[in-house]
C-alpha cells in the first residue's frame, strides 16, 4: 500500500495504491497529513488502484474531509471500484463526499 | 494427618468413671437396704421372741401355779387326816386322780410321827404303766436306803412355810424321771410342822409345755432354775457363731426362759437376698459395662469409619484429578495447524470413572479413542487409565485402528482377573485427505453430522466383541471419508442411558433430535455443552447413575491464527481467498472479519499478548447454505455487538470518527452473535449464499 501526494496548482492530489487495511492505515494517516493542512484547495482522493478500503480507511478519509471544510477546501473522490463504493453505501459515506 | 488412638484412651476414662459411679450408687442403695432391713428383722425376731417367752411365762406360771395349789390342796387333805397314816397315802393318791398334770405326789413324814409305821416315813403315789394301762401306783419309800431325811427339798419343805421349788432332780424313788418338786410343810392339829408335801412335776412335761419357743428352725431354748440348773435343756451353743439371746424371768420359782436364736439364722433370708441382690447388681453392672463397651465400640467405628471415609474422599479426589489431567483437556489442542476443531468432555457419575476419551497427533495424522469400560468407581478407573496407556504406547508405531484394537485387546484380556471389559472405538484420521479409518469393539456408533448438507448418520459398523473378552479376537477396521466441516460426535452410553427420576432414558431419539438442531454449524464445543445442557434438563434433579463422556471432532478448512498485531490483518486476506468462497464474496468476508479481528485486537487484549482465530465453515439451514465465521480469543470479555449503531445520515461535521467497524460487520453479514465460552470470546458470523 502506498500513498502518494502531488500537487497539481489548486489541486492537491492523493494517490492510493493497493490495499486500504487496518494495517496499512497507520502509514497512511502519516502520508495524508499535508492535505489535513492545505488552506482552499481542492483536494483530489485518486482511488483507481485502490483496492481495498476498511474502516480504518474510512476513518482517513473522514478526517480529511473534516479538516477540509474547516481549511475552506473541497474534496472528491475519484474512480472508486463497485466495492469500494458498496462500503462508501454502507456506510453513508457516498453522501459525504463529492465523487467523480 | 490426625492419630485416632487418643479416641479410646478417652472413651475408657469416661466408660469407667461412670463405672464407678454406678457401681458407688448401687453399693449405697444395697448397704442402705440391708441395714435397714437387718435392724427390721432384729426387731421383729425380739418381738417374736419377748411375745413366744411371755406365753411360755404364762404357761409355765399356769403350771407352776396349778402345781403349788395341788401342793396346797395336799397339804390340806394331809392335814385333814394327820392322825391316820393310811388316810395321806389315799390324800396323795386322790391328788393324782385329780389332777393330771402332777406326776407323782408323796408325802414325808417326820422321824417316827408314825411310830408303827417306824423311824421313815414317806408315802407316795406315781404314775405307772402295766400292761398298757396306766395307773396310780401308791407306797411307802421312805427307810434306810431313802432317806429323804437327809435331802434338801425336805429341810425346805419343813422350814419354809409356803411353796418351795426344788432344783431338778433324778427321782429314783417315785417317778424315776428328772423333776422338779414343789414342796410344802403340813402341820397337825397343834400348829407343828410334821410333815412336808411334796409334788413332783415331770420335766418331760415342761418340755412338751414349751415346745413353741423354738421360734426359728435352727433356734433353740431352755429353762434354767435360780441356780443356774437346767430344766428343759438347749443345745450347746458354738463357739465363734453368734448367737441373740431373750430372756424371761419367772418370779415365783426363781427360774428363767432363754431363747438362743443364732444370729446366722435370724438374719438367713436377709443375706439370702442380700446375696441375691449382689448378684444381680453385679450382672447389672456387667451389663453396663457390655453396653458401654458395644457402644463406645460403635461410637469408634463410626469415627474410625468417619476418618476413613475422610481419607478416601480425599484420595478419590486426588484421583479424580489425576485421571482428568490424564485426558486432553486444553481447548483448542492443536495451535498449529487448525484443521481441527476437538471437544472432549467426562462427567464421571463417581469421582473416577470408567470413561475414557485421548486423541493426538502424529504424522499429520489424528489418533483417537473414545471407550467405556464396564462398572463403574475406582476399578473402572484403573482399567481405563491402563487402556489410555496402552492406546498410546501401541498406536505410537502402528496405523491401523484394527491392529491397535487387537493389540490392546490382547494385553487387556492377558491381565484380566476381574472378567472387566470395555467398549471402545479408534479412529486415525488423515487429515490432508479426510480418510478415517477406524475400529469399532462393541462401541455404540458414533454420529456423523455433515455441516455442508446438514445431515446427520451414525457410521457403519461392523459388530466385533468389546475389548478384554476374547484374547485371539482379530478385529476388522473400516474406513470412510470425512468432508470438510464434517463433524463426528463419540459418545459413551451415560449419555443416552442418562435417567430422569420417572426412570426414563433420554435415549437415542431425544440425542439424534439434539445432534440435528446442531448440524447448523455449531462448533465442538457448543454442541457438547448444548447437548449436556439438554441431558440434564431431562433429567432433572435425578441422580447420575452413569459416566457421561462425549468427544466431539470437527475436521475444516484449517483456520487462520493471527498475534494481537494489527500487521498480522493482511494474512488474513490471503486466508480468505484461499477459502475458495465465490469472487464476490471475498471483499465483503474480508472486509467483516478484519473489522472484526481489529475490534478484537483493539478492546481484548490490555497487555497486549495474545491470539485472535478465525475459523470457517459452510453450513446448511433448511437447504440453504452459508458460510459461518468464528472469531475467538481468550482476552478480556468483550461483547462487540452490544456497540451502539452509527447513524450514517449524519453530516460530515457530525459524524464521530470511530464506530464504523461493527457497523461494517452487520452490514456485510446476515448474523452477528456473541458468546462468552470459558475464558473465550467468541464471535460468529454467518453469511447466507443462497436467497
Amino acid at each position: 500500500m502506498t500513498t502518494e501526494i502531488k500537487e497539481n496548482g489548486n489541486q492537491l492530489i492523493a494517490v492510493f495504491n493497493g490495499r486500504l487495511d487496518t494495517a496499512a492505515a497507520v502509514q497512511a494517516a502519516e502520508d495524508v497529513k499535508p492535505l489535513l493542512e492545505a488552506q482552499n484547495k481542492e483536494i483530489i482522493l485518486e482511488c483507481e488502484a485502490l483496492d481495498y478500503i476498511s474502516s480504518s480507511g474510512l476513518r482517513i478519509f473522514l478526517g480529511i474531509r473534516k479538516e477540509a471544510a474547516a481549511h475552506g477546501s473541497k474534496v472528491i473522490v475519484r474512480n472508486i471500484n463497485s466495492n469500494i463504493r458498496q462500503v462508501f453505501v454502507m456506510t453513508g459515506f457516498i453522501s459525504l463526499f463529492e465523487i467523480e | 494427618m490426625k492419630n485416632p488412638s487418643n479416641i479410646p484412651v478417652k472413651r475408657s476414662h469416661s466408660g469407667l468413671w461412670i463405672l464407678i459411679v454406678a457401681a458407688a450408687v448401687l453399693e449405697a442403695i444395697s448397704c442402705l437396704q440391708y441395714f435397714y432391713s437387718r435392724n427390721a428383722i432384729r426387731l421383729e425376731a425380739e418381738q417374736r421372741a419377748q411375745s413366744e417367752l411371755r406365753r411360755a411365762e404364762l404357761e409355765i406360771n399356769t403350771v407352776t401355779i396349778e402345781m403349788e395349789a395341788a401342793t396346797k390342796m395336799l397339804v390340806t387333805l394331809a392335814e385333814r387326816y394327820i392322825d391316820n397314816p393310811d388316810s395321806i397315802a389315799g390324800a396323795t393318791r386322790t391328788l393324782l386322780q385329780t389332777i393330771d398334770n402332777v406326776s407323782s405326789a408323796g408325802i414325808a413324814c417326820e422321824p417316827n410321827l408314825f411310830p408303827k409305821k417306824g423311824r421313815w416315813y414317806e408315802i407316795c403315789s406315781s404314775r405307772e404303766t402295766k400292761d398298757g394301762q396306766p395307773y396310780i401306783y401308791t407306797r411307802q419309800i421312805g427307810g434306810e436306803h431313802h432317806d429323804y431325811l437327809q435331802t434338801e427339798w425336805y429341810h425346805c419343805g419343813l422350814s419354809i412355810d409356803s411353796c418351795w421349788w426344788s432344783e431338778p432332780y433324778y427321782d429314783n424313788s417315785g417317778a424315776q424321771a428328772m423333776i422338779v418338786s414343789c414342796t410344802h410343810p403340813i402341820r397337825n392339829k397343834q400348829g407343828q410342822v410334821v410333815a412336808v408335801a411334796c409334788v413332783d412335776l415331770s420335766l418331760a412335761y415342761l418340755q412338751g409345755v414349751s415346745e413353741y419357743l423354738k421360734i426359728y428352725q435352727d433356734s433353740y431354748y431352755c429353762i434354767r432354775s435360780g441356780k443356774g440348773q437346767e430344766i428343759v435343756t438347749g443345745d450347746d451353743t458354738i463357739p465363734g457363731r453368734k448367737y441373740q439371746i431373750f430372756d424371761e424371768f419367772i418370779d415365783k420359782t426363781g427360774w428363767s426362759i432363754s431363747i438362743v436364736i443364732p444370729e446366722d439364722v435370724i438374719f438367713a433370708e436377709l443375706n439370702r437376698i442380700g446375696m441375691i441382690v449382689g448378684i444381680l447388681m453385679l450382672l447389672g453392672l456387667a451389663l453396663l459395662v457390655f453396653i458401654m463397651w458395644h457402644a463406645g465400640k460403635n461410637v469408634l467405628q463410626l469415627i474410625d469409619s468417619t476418618a476413613r471415609n475422610q481419607r478416601m474422599e480425599n484420595e478419590l479426589h486426588i484421583a479424580q484429578t489425576i485421571q482428568k489431567a490424564m485426558l486432553p483437556n486444553v481447548f483448542p489442542p492443536f495451535r498449529d495447524r487448525l484443521d481441527l476443531n476437538i471437544y472432549g468432555m467426562v462427567n464421571p457419575a463417581k469421582e473416577v470413572g470408567g470413561d475414557l476419551y485421548d486423541f493426538y497427533i502424529r504424522h499429520d495424522k489424528l489418533f483417537f479413542c473414545i471407550g467405556d469400560v464396564s462398572g463403574k468407581g475406582v476399578p473402572a478407573a484403573l482399567v481405563m487409565a491402563m487402556t489410555r496407556s496402552l492406546f498410546r504406547s501401541i498406536s505410537s508405531h502402528e496405523d491401523r485402528p484394527e491392529v491397535i484394537v487387537s493389540h490392546m485387546n490382547k494385553a487387556l484380556t492377558d491381565q484380566n482377573t476381574e472378567n472387566m471389559f470395555l467398549t471402545l472405538f479408534i479412529g486415525v484420521l488423515n487429515r490432508d485427505t479426510g480418510e478415517l479409518n477406524y475400529c469399532n469393539a462393541g462401541h455404540c456408533a458414533p454420529v456423523l453430522i455433515s455441516g455442508q448438507q446438514a445431515t446427520i448418520h451414525e457410521l457403519e459398523l461392523i459388530p466385533n466383541l468389546p475389548v478384554g473378552i476374547m484374547e485371539d479376537f482379530w478385529y476388522q477396521g473400516q474406513k470412510t471419508t470425512l468432508q470438510h466441516d464434517d463433524v463426528l460426535f463419540l459418545y459413551t452410553d451415560g449419555l443416552t442411558e442418562a435417567e430422569n427420576n420417572r426412570h426414563e432414558q433420554y435415549g437415542e431419539q431425544r440425542m439424534m433430535a439434539q445432534l440435528q438442531a446442531s448440524a447448523c454449524g455449531w462448533r465442538p464445543r457448543t454442541i457438547a455443552d448444548r447437548m449436556e445442557a439438554d441431558i440434564r434438563k431431562f433429567v432433572g434433579g435425578a441422580e447420575q447413575s452413569d459416566d457421561l463422556t462425549m468427544l466431539v471432532i470437527r475436521y475444516q478448512t484449517p483456520a487462520i491464527i493471527m498475534r494481537n498485531d494489527i500487521q498480522q490483518i493482511p494474512t488474513l486476506a490471503e486466508w480468505v481467498d484461499g477459502l475458495g468462497l465465490p469472487d464476490e464474496l471475498n471483499m465483503p468476508v474480508n472486509l467483516a472479519l478484519e473489522e472484526a479481528a481489529s475490534n478484537v485486537m483493539l478492546y481484548a487484549y490490555p497487555d497486549g499478548k495474545g491470539d485472535v482465530i478465525i475459523e470457517f465453515s459452510r453450513i446448511n439451514r433448511d437447504g440453504h447454505e452459508g458460510i459461518c465465521f468464528t472469531i475467538s480469543d481468550r482476552g478480556v470479555a468483550f461483547d462487540p455487538t452490544k456497540q451502539a449503531e452509527v447513524d450514517t445520515t449524519k453530516s460530515a461535521e457530525e459524524r464521530p470518527i470511530g464506530g464504523l467497524g461493527i457497523h461494517l460487520v452487520r452490514q456485510l453479514m446476515d448474523e452477528l452473535s456473541y458468546e462468552r465460552i470459558d475464558e473465550s470470546n467468541v464471535l460468529t458470523l454467518v453469511k447466507m449464499l443462497s436467497c
